[in-house]
């Protein structure tokens, strides 16, 4: 499955889709991509938050600051425990 | 069919015009330095400078006891009628923490 894509292409295709966000502090937030931008400002939906176990939940939007985020992966239905 | 490159998709919102649903709203935000705010969105730029207003700032801090190794979490609040945020030490906006759907 391997084709030349950039990582805008990419940003484009996971819009929709549930994620995980990791931030630089390793903070973990799941939830639906509503939208990003070019610096990595976040919108996420139905966002819960990760530290070690569940701390808060979120609901609505949350916007993350670019600048904080490690990486943004696509959950897949099969989730590894 | 040609696929025309645009530099703005008029489209597709960034989640800068989603925060500026928020203004004249209470909202959270989470920062840098374990600490948290709780104010009116009065404005707010690319950079997430902000200003709040009516803003609740909690601290959050954690002593460890040299003896037990217990973790004590303890939490600071102060209350300022109106403050600018630098957006450098800003990680995450949000309604604050209520079920809505959008």
């Amino acid at each position: 499955m391997s084709r030349k894509q950039t990582p805008s292409d990419f940003l484009k295709q996971i819009i929709g889709r549930p994620v995980v966000v990791k931030l630089n502090s390793g903070v973990d937030y799941r939830g639906v991509l509503a939208c990003l931008d070019g610096y990595m400002n976040i919108a996420l939906e139905q966002t819960e938050e990760y530290v070690n176990g569940q701390l808060k939940n979120k609901y609505g939007d949350a916007f993350i600051r670019g600048n904080n985020v490690l990486y943004i992966s696509t959950q897949k239905a099969v989730r590894r425990a | 069919m040609a696929d025309e490159e645009q530099p703005q998709t008029a489209v597709v919102e960034e989640p800068l015009d989603l925060i500026r649903l928020s203004l004249d709203e209470r909202i959270y935000v989470k920062m840098r330095n374990d600490r948290e705010l709780r104010g009116r969105l009065h404005a707010y730029d690319q950079h997430l400078n902000m200003i709040l207003g009516d803003v609740e700032e909690t601290v959050t801090t954690v002593e460890i006891d040299e003896e037990t190794y217990e973790e004590i979490y303890k939490t600071t609040k102060r209350n300022i009628p109106m403050l600018f945020v630098r957006g450098d030490g800003v990680i995450l906006v949000a309604p604050p923490l209520r079920s809505g759907a959008f």
